[in-house]
């Protein structure tokens, strides 16, 4: 062993150590747990694959696959969307820009429970914000819990809600990048305002754009807290997450099947990390 | 860039697993603080702080017997005060640990030391709704030979209580603190209003309460004719049991086996629903919001005729600030044709952790819970219907709670739910299942149909 690399070791191996314990040890954890009937209420013994094939012929873990999906997909979609729009806005020299800047990390910085109960609240049939406006005014209410896409709806909204400022301020961070030169000097070969962004700044927001994607996605896909809050999975089962189903493995005790359904989730966010990695090519410049 | 690629995929399952059990959460970052404590100290340092760690887990936290309870702050201020009463007498130190109301996490906050066999909390009290899950993981002391040294007198415990879920392989494995059934509240004023009898079938509860409201929506178009709990949770389930019980109908029959898509069933979740979209009486947000304390306030407020609720709601209505004190009454739930009345059960039970090291001290504070004195303190100071029936018939009780009565009639005609180890999971199915069926995206006999597909499974996977 050379002494530099025992150097590197030294340096090196107590953070390798953590790492592996706060990471690496919980992953391993919970795909060994998967592999075990572990019930309290019953001898614990070796389940081999057996929770990942029943899983797999369930239909509650069907639909809450497709649901989780669906959701991580077009909430991250508006997210990204809207998230550009406010960053370009507030990155303009508008009147006011460092209130409105700390304004929109609001939804951000309020506890998830907290805002998915705001949301609760402006949603509910009998005195929620929105009926209590309605009512008056046309003289009916809505159940926007009611059915499978009013609750599917809803609670996009308040996930984007919440985490559009995420996005903006991570793309507001991007936008300050490309240096002042470049602007003017597309602005001096004719480029207009549309052409400006397509070929100067989108291409320098690239790398951001694609982190932001992959923190929300997988954010999107783990969802818990607003759909634990706000329909606790239904009506009728409709809005179950897979975070949330496998929870309710946990609440029974049945942890060898809750694990399995983290191991699946784990390895849905897995393949999609790896998917925005490869496209961000962050191994190959330093961001 | 396989580095990079470690720290995203394992950052992500981190947080999925923390995120599902906030307890890990909290020893992760205990592990994290001790971790990088040790960090600047030796690696060997690091392995004895982790294992302390690790180890940490097992060891008793305090010196005196530990209580676990929960509920409402006034709850948690009433034991506090017993059970200052208690040290008093005994000279037993106690140490009362708060739990949140909410029953789930109630559970999930005594199983974790009982799966990792910890000596504390030595007592604590259970739903009756997990009562058989904890007994079937071998958690619980069997009491009957400390009831015998004790002399403690079984016989003025309600039976069918007992009977139906304090037993456990014959052994006694819990005792009843407080009893809880389904009522019928009723706005006495308004029946006499409009002529109507106090109903018996829920014929007679639909035929009146649409009388009444369209009456009453006159001058306020929020009025309800009946409110219940609907919404997806532990209470849809016991409102369902209540429903198809009253019809004669059962989920799983006396020789244990599934009988959830029959006629009966159908019918009465029929019911349920039109009550919603056909008969109008039940708001539509019934399956969406309604639980226990929504359908407590809608009626407390005089916005609805009938409400289906716990004991817990009568001393609430009657307050002096409530709007209907004076106003109303509490009966039976009405049954079917060809059924009978029919309330679920529910309550709080008190029993010992097999893992305790002060069991003989635990006995004395059961003993004590359960005695004539702190169960009518109970009762007198939180309304809670006593586990003993000879509290039933005392004067002073009475003049406090004149509906226990009627309480005593409906234990006996009490339903459990049913009594299985994964019950959670079962009542997990049957929620999806009948919220799906009232909120309209599933059919009557297709929600019946997959509850019944998914809960044999259920008893396949568990059963073995």
């Amino acid at each position: 062993m050379s002494k530099s690399f025992r150097d590197v070791l030294v340096l090196i191996g107590p953070a390798l150590v953590v790492v592996s314990l706060l990471m690496l040890l919980p992953v391993l954890g919970t795909f060994w747990i998967s592999f075990w009937r572990d019930l309290p209420f019953a001898p614990r013994r070796f389940a081999g694959l057996s929770h990942y094939l029943r899983l797999l012929g369930d239909s509650g873990f069907r639909q809450s696959f497709q649901f989780t999906i669906l959701f991580a997909l077009v909430s991250v979609a508006l997210e990204m969307v809207l998230g550009t729009i406010v960053a370009l806005v507030v990155h303009e020299k508008i009147p006011g820009r460092g209130l409105i800047r700390g304004i929109i990390l609001i939804p951000w910085v309020v506890p998830g429970v907290i805002g998915a109960r705001i949301w609760q609240l402006i949603y509910r049939y009998d005195i929620g914000l929105i009926n209590s406006i309605l009512n008056p005014l046309f003289g009916f209410s809505v159940n926007f819990l009611g059915s499978p896409s009013g609750a599917f709806f809803s609670l996009v909204l308040a996930d984007v809600w919440r985490t559009t400022p995420f996005v903006a301020i991570i793309v507001l961070a991007g936008l300050q990048l490309p240096s002042r030169e470049l602007y003017e000097q597309a602005a001096m070969d004719g480029a207009g305002l549309l052409r400006r962004f397509t070929t100067v700044t989108l291409p320098g927001l690239r790398p951001i754009l694609i982190a932001a994607l992959l923190f929300r996605t997988m954010d999107a896909l783990r969802v818990f807290d607003t759909i634990y809050v706000i329909t606790n999975g239904g009506p009728g089962g409709a809005t179950h997450s897979l975070s949330l189903f496998a929870f309710k493995y946990y609440l029974t005790g049945d942890f060898g099947s809750g694990a399995a359904v983290s191991m699946l989730l784990f390895l849905i966010a897995f393949g999609a990390a790896l998917i925005f990695i490869k496209l961000g090519r962050f191994s190959e410049q330093v961001l | 860039m396989a580095d990079r690629l470690l720290r995203a995929g394992s950052t992500a399952a981190c947080f999925v697993i923390a995120e599902h059990n906030p307890d890990s959460m909290r020893q992760r970052m205990m592990l994290s603080f001790r971790c990088f404590f040790s960090r600047r100290i030796a690696p060997g340092a690091l392995l004895a702080f982790v294992v302390a760690a690790l180890l940490s887990g097992c060891a008793r936290e305090s010196a005196s017997l530990v209580f676990a309870v929960g509920g409402a702050p006034n709850e948690c201020d009433a034991w506090e005060s017993l059970i200052e009463e208690f040290e008093q007498r005994s000279g037993i130190e106690v140490t009362l640990q708060r739990q949140p109301t909410d029953s789930d996490q109630r559970r999930q906050s005594l199983m974790l030391p009982l799966q990792a066999a910890r000596t504390d909390p030595d007592v604590f009290l259970m739903d009756v709704a997990w009562l058989s899950q904890f007994a079937a993981s071998g958690w619980l002391l069997p009491l009957d030979s400390y009831i015998e040294q004790s002399g403690f007198d079984v016989a003025v415990l309600l039976a069918p209580i007992v009977n139906q879920l304090d037993i456990y392989e014959q052994q006694m494995i819990a005792m009843p603190v407080y009893v809880d059934c389904g009522l019928l509240y009723y706005r006495s004023d308004l029946l006499e209003k409009y002529g109507c009898a106090v109903p018996e079938t829920w014929e007679q509860l639909v035929a009146c309460a649409q009388e009444v409201q369209a009456g009453e929506r006159e001058d306020n178009p929020r009025f309800e004719g009946f409110v219940w709990q609907g919404a997806q949770y532990e209470g849809l389930v016991c409102n369902f049991l209540e429903f198809i019980a009253s019809n004669g109908g059962e989920i799983i029959n006396e020789e244990g086996n599934l009988a959830l898509n029959t006629e009966k069933n159908r019918e009465a979740l029929q019911f349920m629903k039109d009550l919603i979209h056909d008969y109008k009486i039940s708001p539509p947000n019934t399956y969406t919001e309604m639980k226990e304390e929504e359908v407590r306030m809608l009626f407390q407020s005089g916005n609805a005729l009938f409400e289906r609720n716990w004991p817990y709601a009568g001393p609430l209505h009657a307050a002096a600030d409530s709007p209907v004190r004076g106003k109303f009454a509490l009966t039976l739930l009405p049954k079917f044709e060809a059924g009978r009345h029919a309330s679920t059960l529910g309550g709080w039970h008190v029993g010992i952790s097999k893992y305790s090291d002060r069991k003989e001290d635990g006995w004395k504070l059961v003993d004590f819970i359960l005695s004539y004195e702190s169960q009518k303190r109970l009762a007198l100071e939180l309304g809670w219907n006593p586990g003993r029936k000879d509290l039933y018939g005392d004067p002073e009780v009475l003049r406090k709670m004149p509906h226990l009565e009627t309480l005593r009639t409906v234990v006996e005609a009490s339903v459990a739910r049913p009594r299985l180890p994964f019950y959670t999971q079962v009542s997990e199915v049957l929620q999806k299942s009948v919220s799906g069926a009232l909120s309209g995206s599933l059919p009557v006999e297709g929600a019946l149909e997959q509850a019944e597909t998914q809960i044999a499974r259920i008893l396949d996977t568990y059963r073995e």
